[in-house]
């Protein structure tokens, strides 16, 4: 018997997928449930899944170290999951100092920065406002505290992965 | 004039005048608009120009057009914005007419205006009616001289807070923000009490210069939960005037349409007549030519209010061209050249129901933010009864720097219950991997009951959607999205952008690496 878990990230979540080869068909566990499919690959990119008297047809493709999975009209980013399975994956990461990160939700173009180090800000205070394909995106702050860092500026075009901010959390 | 007989002469075209039809037009916009002008140019004998950013050197447009000008960098000021660099393109390529698309300089006068004194031919109305309806409050004064009903709002735009203070308290709250110079949602704001009206007037002049280059605003009566019913005209240069009925765009995010439809659900004959009857009557008095829109808000007793002329194609023209027969794109260019309308009133009827998804490269899940970025897969829906216009192609980068729009996804079928089925089909079958997309939500409205009952309003989005992407079926597809990327991994472990399997010793299967990893031994599944 050929079965194998694979692990997984998908939308912050750690997800194990157990995979037994049966020969004619592939059973797939994801916790308390299983799915037993006839699966044929039609090409590199699309994928049919026989089961329970439907096909469902899948598309996917690999893109910068992620799988993307596109499963009747729904879209699903899958990656590899890290080693030392943090439990909570989504939202702004903290520093070493405790402070918080503050990251913009879109790539785009800061087009207002409505705050500089040393402020005090309150809890959903606007703190800065990123511009991305002519729509306007306000990025407030998660808590009430001080601003410690300011990496960016007006005119900046950030991506959704470096910190803009850090702010201190009050205690 | 060099149009070969074979293109010109069959039975059902339209005798043009020999010599009258342009050689060349350009093209001045991006994305599917620019590409469904290329088309029909092509479609009609006509050579097309396409313009292009830094930013759009490879895109679409560029690709099917048949000559291509850079028109400089990527922001749109000083590309699509820039007049003086498009008029250039024009007269260097030698087109003797210029279709502005939907957006950038389609509703701007001094573009028009320019265009006249350069005597290159604007395919769109007259700088004068152009300048008349894009002044919204200048146009309510003529509407409403014409005795069409208008909203109730202020006489003018102002920049004095206590101006907009005194104006919202007379007319009650809730009031809307709105740009002068506006459409497609920007520069609208929802102010529901005094507090909230500084900031959205600030946020609403910000975006209204930023849009349109004008950042005067003003307020107006905010109507709860109308529908967005609008009718379709077309207007030839000696006069001639039909309507092509309506399409109803109710189903709005962030005031912008998501999805069209035509006919609208909720007009009877009789309404629907004294709608379009209202729409040639706001026409004439806007001394309007070419093709445009009449906007009305529908209210829930069904008293209908003039909301503004859209003068341009509009982005959701191809549901009217399914319904009615009649390609708009075509139409407008023959008019432009001075040929009087062949279409007469008596002959025009609806047919059918037709409907169409914007699909724009946005994150539902996350209130719709922007979603720029590679187009990793991409797989059109086909079948009987469906159309794609648009702009993308798989491996092209969507460009951080313009509207978000990819595409629409255009439906027709024999009734609306049968459209709404092809139409969940279709988005279902709409694939395209990279971005996130309008597309799956989409699919989700058309499914809701409320929207297969037809009541549809501007609410409707927040009121049924207030979240989405959780439940039992996103669930079950997302299982369905893993077990494939485990087959996928343990079939084809070397996918194009994955590292080689690495060498493991006792194992029958090969090793997969690229994803996850695989704990050696296959220990007994759980729950067996």
């Amino acid at each position: 018997m050929n079965l194998m878990e694979f692990e997984f990230l998908v939308d912050g979540a750690i997800r194990t997928i157990g995979l037994e080869n049966r020969g004619r068909t592939f059973v797939f566990r994801d916790g308390e449930n299983v799915l037993e499919a006839d699966v044929r690959r039609v090409s590199a990119n699309e994928l049919l899944f026989h089961f329970g008297g439907r096909t469902a047809r899948i598309y996917l493709t690999r893109d910068a170290g992620r799988t993307l999975v596109s499963v009747a009209g729904r879209e699903f980013i899958v990656t590899e999951a890290p080693q030392g399975h943090a439990t909570s994956l989504k939202g702004d990461e903290k520093t070493s100092e405790g402070n918080l990160r503050i990251k913009a939700p879109m790539p785009g173009k800061v087009i207002k920065l409505s705050v500089g180090e040393g402020d005090e800000v309150r809890r959903n205070q606007t703190l800065l406002i990123v511009e991305a394909m002519k729509m306007e995106n306000e990025i407030q702050s998660p808590v009430d505290g001080m601003i410690k860092k300011v990496h960016t500026a007006v005119g900046d075009f950030v991506d959704s992965e470096k910190p803009l901010i850090e702010i201190e959390a009050k205690k | 004039m060099t149009r070969s007989p074979d293109r010109s002469a069959g039975p059902k075209s339209r005798p043009v005048k020999k010599g009258a039809m342009f050689e060349k037009i350009l093209i001045a916009n991006r994305g599917e608009i620019a590409v469904r002008v290329i088309r029909a140019c092509r479609e009609m004998g006509i050579r097309s120009v396409a313009v292009y950013s830094e930013a759009d050197a490879r895109s679409l447009h560029v690709q099917l057009a048949d000559e291509a000008v850079p028109i400089g960098p990527a922001p749109a000021v000083d590309s699509y914005l820039d007049m003086g660099r498009i008029v250039e393109a024009a007269q260097r390529s030698g087109a003797r007419a210029i279709h502005p698309g939907y957006g950038f300089l389609a509703e701007n006068p001094d573009f028009a205006r320019l265009c006249e004194k350069e005597k290159l031919i604007f395919i769109g109305p007259n700088s004068a009616a152009l300048a008349l309806v894009g002044d919204k409050v200048r146009a309510r004064q003529t509407m409403e001289e014409a005795g069409i009903p208008t909203i109730p709002g202020m006489k003018s735009a102002s920049r004095l807070p206590e101006e907009f203070r005194a104006a919202a308290r007379s007319l009650g709250y809730p009031v809307m923000v709105k740009a002068s110079a506006g459409g497609g949602g920007k520069g609208m704001r929802i102010v529901h009490d005094e507090k909230g009206l500084a900031p959205a007037l600030e946020a609403g002049m910000r975006e209204a210069k930023s849009s349109f280059g004008d950042d005067s605003v003003f307020l107006e009566k905010y109507i709860v939960e109308p529908r967005h019913v609008e009718f379709q005209v077309l207007a030839d240069n000696a006069g001639g005037m039909v309507h092509l009925f309506e399409r109803e765009c109710s189903i709005q995010r962030r005031h912008q349409k998501i999805l069209e439809e035509a006919p609208s659900p909720a007009l009877g004959p009789e309404l629907r007549m004294k709608m379009a009857e209202t729409a040639i009557k706001a026409m004439r008095a806007a001394g309007y030519n070419n093709a445009g829109t009449v906007e009305f808000l529908l209210d829930p007793d069904r008293r209908f209010y003039f909301l503004e002329v859209n003068a341009r194609l509009q982005v959701e023209h191809p549901i009217t061209e399914l319904v009615v027969g009649v390609d708009l794109v075509r139409q407008q260019i023959l008019m432009a050249s001075g040929a009087k309308l062949s279409l007469r009133q008596e002959d025009l009827h609806q047919r059918g129901h037709a409907i169409e998804c914007r699909i724009y490269a946005e994150d539902p899940k996350t209130n719709f933010l922007p979603s720029p970025g590679r187009i990793a897969f991409l797989r059109e829906p086909k079948g009987p009864g469906i159309r794609f216009d648009s702009g993308i192609f798989e491996g092209w980068d969507v460009p951080v720097h313009y509207d978000p729009i990819l595409g629409k996804l255009i439906v027709w079928a024999e009734d609306r219950e049968a459209a709404c089925r092809r139409m969940s089909a279709a988005l279902d079958d709409c694939v395209i991997l990279g971005i996130h997309t309008t597309a799956g939500f989409l699919r989700d409205v058309v499914d809701h009951p409320e929207f297969r009952s037809g009541r549809t309003t501007t609410a409707f989005i927040g009121k049924h959607f207030p979240s989405w992407g959780t439940g039992v079926e996103e669930e079950e597809k997302e299982r369905l999205a893993l077990a494939a990327a485990a087959f996928d991994a343990l079939t084809q472990p070397a996918g194009p952008a994955s590292v080689p399997p690495r060498e493991t010793k006792g194992q029958n299967v090969t090793p997969w690496t690229a994803l996850g990893r695989w704990r050696a031994g296959g220990h007994e599944p759980h729950g067996v």
